[in-house]
């Protein structure tokens, strides 16, 4: 479990940028559409999601807009940056590499 | 039952954050508490149900006010620098004997008036206090010299001088509470070593004050740059506890400058009464923000029960 925890956290920053990059989504919606696309394995704590879209927008990766919705209602929506766009790009490289020698590994050995 | 407002408002209680940025997080922690409960009540809770839910996912409020304060409460180097340049300053006026020098002071006190208010005036950045806490000194400075006059003028001028000094003190730091109480402990942090370093060097005696003040030199330079050293580290770390640990060190470190400097002219009674005031400016803003709070909150609780 601890395990896990650690892998989602190192994880947690290029999740949300491959999602905003995707299409600009605001916190619910995030939760939801990673819930959707894992197929229910990632479920991401709220408190934990806010942080990590703020400490991205600080970062300048990802920038937040008011958008409203209806007469009453207004959501935060993210959109990436050129500069997590870049990120985004560097991350998905390393982690390619990375699984790619992690399954050399890890996969049993045939033939 | 906790309510959606209730738990924006107690997260508002623990952010300290600059107003544009608070409001922001509230007004989407809401609306996330809003999505989340209608998704609840369609699936068959009651709506207060619902609401508790809703908060109780959402986490603790002072642990989400936490995580995000520390998204946003690390400065800059540029702006730990700014933070630290007016103690630098001050450091380097005593390190090379400048204190006489008119164009040195005058330039201190140029960029002190200067970047108070620039800083005043654009938003109160976390670089401001430090500056801020350089305004309050002259006014402190004047009313310990006060002591300095002969006969009953001391207490003549004193009586009328010391509640007009604690008056601006008070206010201004009541209005720096109202952004985060610990800018106010930043702001007042100078003034215990100030006061200590006055109280150090014999004023009565003006030859002997100057040769003192020309050998007690390096230690001043010395703690003003301990000073510029714990600013610096304040803007950096992001934990509100390290925050108060730095500037606790630094009063500890500062009395132990004093105490080095051998020929202090401090009594028992001085140091007791200097340990007390470092104390007091550390942690004082803190008890006044929770009275203010507390007090802000008293008509909020009224207002939501007549409302029910």
């Amino acid at each position: 479990m601890h395990y896990e925890r650690e892998l989602l956290k190192g994880s947690t920053d290029s999740l949300l940028l491959c999602l905003i990059n995707h299409q600009p989504m605001y916190g619910y919606q995030i939760i939801k559409e990673l819930q959707k696309r894992s197929n229910g394995y990632f479920q991401f704590k709220e408190g934990t999601l806010y942080p990590a879209l703020h400490r991205l927008e600080k970062a300048g990766l990802v920038q937040g807009k008011w958008q409203q919705l209806s007469s009453s209602q207004e959501r935060r929506y993210y959109y990436i940056t050129q500069k997590g766009q870049e990120a985004l790009a560097e991350r998905l490289a390393i982690w390619q590499d990375f699984s790619t020698a992690v399954a050399l590994i890890m996969q049993p050995v045939t033939g | 039952m906790p309510t959606k407002l209730n738990y924006t408002d107690s997260l508002k209680n623990y952010l300290r954050l600059e107003p544009t940025i608070e409001s922001d997080v509230v007004r989407e922690l809401h609306a996330h508490l809003e999505d989340k409960s209608h998704e609840l009540i369609e699936s068959g809770l009651s709506e207060e149900e619902a609401t508790a839910t809703a908060t109780r996912l959402m986490g603790a409020p002072q642990l989400v006010a936490r995580q995000i304060y520390e998204v946003y409460s690390q400065g800059s180097w540029r702006q730990a620098f700014f933070a630290a340049l007016p103690h630098l300053l001050v450091a380097a006026l005593f390190a090379l004997h400048c204190w006489k020098n008119t164009l040195w002071l005058l330039g201190i006190l140029v960029a002190v008036v200067g970047s108070v208010i620039y800083g005043w005036f654009h938003s109160k950045p976390a670089w401001l206090f430090p500056w801020l806490g350089y305004c309050l000194i002259p006014v402190i400075a004047v009313g310990i010299l006060l002591i300095y006059l002969p006969g009953n003028w001391a207490w003549f001028a004193a009586t009328a001088y010391v509640p007009l000094a604690l008056l601006i003190i008070f206010s201004v730091t009541k209005q720096t509470i109202k952004k985060d109480w610990l800018f106010a402990s930043l702001m007042l942090l100078p003034i215990p070593t100030v006061l200590g370093w006055m109280l150090a060097l014999e004023f009565e005696d003006k030859l002997m004050w100057h040769e003192q003040l020309y050998e007690s030199a390096t230690l001043i330079a010395l703690s003003f740059a301990a000073l510029a050293l714990t600013v610096a580290t304040f803007i950096r770390i992001k934990q509100r506890w390290a925050k108060v640990g730095a500037l606790l060190t630094l009063d500890i470190l500062i009395l132990v400058i004093m105490a080095l400097g051998g020929k202090s002219a401090i009594s028992f009674g001085g140091w007791l009464f200097l340990i007390l005031l470092a104390l007091l400016l550390l942690l004082g803003p803190a008890i006044l923000d929770r009275r203010i709070r507390e007090a802000n909150q008293k008509p909020l609780k009224l207002s939501n029960k007549s409302t029910r």
